[in-house]
């Protein structure tokens, strides 16, 4: 049964909870926008770092060059549309 | 077809890896596509014209249920895949299957918060805002629902035809996909939700 529970995923799933309370600090202070938004965007990203080598076993294979350029080439595609809209359309500049 | 045993199962064949590999890319083509559905939330998230803000009618309760029931999902998938590896098919079907049913208890809560936000006159034709809102929470949903039914087919299929490098390579191609989904309501928890009601 031991065998079935990997602590490396056990710990992974305690850490995952543990940055969603962090993200709760959020709501459940009171803090200014640039605060809750510092917190927020660290712990998202560190969540989804830990989904994607913890749980999927991205760098397993000796295809790890190219799954992780393909996460880059998509993170940064994934940013500029972001941030340029914000830019754009929100922040008028 | 050569098969190299010092490798799982599901990277076993030159075929296989590649397969992954190709998911991979997928995946980097459906991070690029919710990132469009983010920047045109975060753009019309004040338009709410004469409707509802997001403050209005996000609640924490549901919020919290469904991000709890969607990471543990994310982690009794990731056992299945373990339970895969070691060989083990009943241990890993059960994973899977409580991996489904969370999805199922995620899906019942979104839907019941959707009726919630109908009722509270937050339809999707009501402003720019909640038609984004909509639009993004619905995508993500509408890609849980597909992945039930895909994971469903997974372990009707490892039951009949057992552990092969076929069916190890479709099941470790799905732990993908939920751990994905996992990742994008992270974000969708993060910069719609906590956002909204901080």
């Amino acid at each position: 049964m031991r065998e079935l529970f990997p602590a490396k995923q056990v710990m992974g799933f305690v850490f995952s909870l543990v940055l969603t309370a962090v993200a709760l600090l959020v709501y459940f202070l009171d803090m200014s926008f640039t605060t809750g938004m510092t917190i927020l965007l660290i712990t998202a990203f560190v969540q989804a770092g830990l989904q994607l080598v913890v749980f999927m076993h991205a760098g397993e294979t000796k295809d790890k060059g190219a799954i992780y350029t393909n996460i880059y080439y998509g993170l940064i595609i994934a940013l500029v549309t972001i941030f340029g809209t914000l830019l754009t359309m929100v922040w008028d500049m | 077809m050569k098969i190299d045993h010092s490798l799982p199962l599901e990277y076993s064949t030159e075929e296989n890896r590649l397969k992954i590999l190709g998911f991979w890319i997928f995946l980097g083509a459906e991070i690029m596509l919710f990132a469009t559905l983010f920047a045109g939330y975060f753009t019309l998230a004040n338009r709410t014209g004469n409707g509802p803000t997001g403050a209005e009618i996000f609640e924490i309760t549901p919020v919290l249920i469904e991000t709890f029931l969607l990471l543990a999902s994310s982690f009794t998938i990731g056992l299945g895949i373990h339970a895969m590896r070691l060989g083990n098919k009943k241990a890993m079907l059960t994973f899977f299957a409580v991996t489904l049913i969370l999805g199922l208890g995620f899906l019942g809560v979104e839907i019941y918060d959707f009726v919630v936000y109908v009722h509270e006159g937050a339809a999707i034709q009501t402003s720019a805002f909640t038609s984004m809102l909509l639009t993004t929470l619905g995508t993500h949903g509408a890609h849980v629902t597909v992945g039930f039914f895909w994971g469903l087919f997974i372990i009707l299929q490892v039951r009949k035809r057992g552990l092969t490098p076929e069916t190890a390579n479709k099941s470790f191609i799905f732990s993908l996909y939920w751990h994905f989904l996992d990742v994008v309501w992270i974000f969708i928890f993060s910069f719609i939700y906590m956002k909204g009601m901080m």
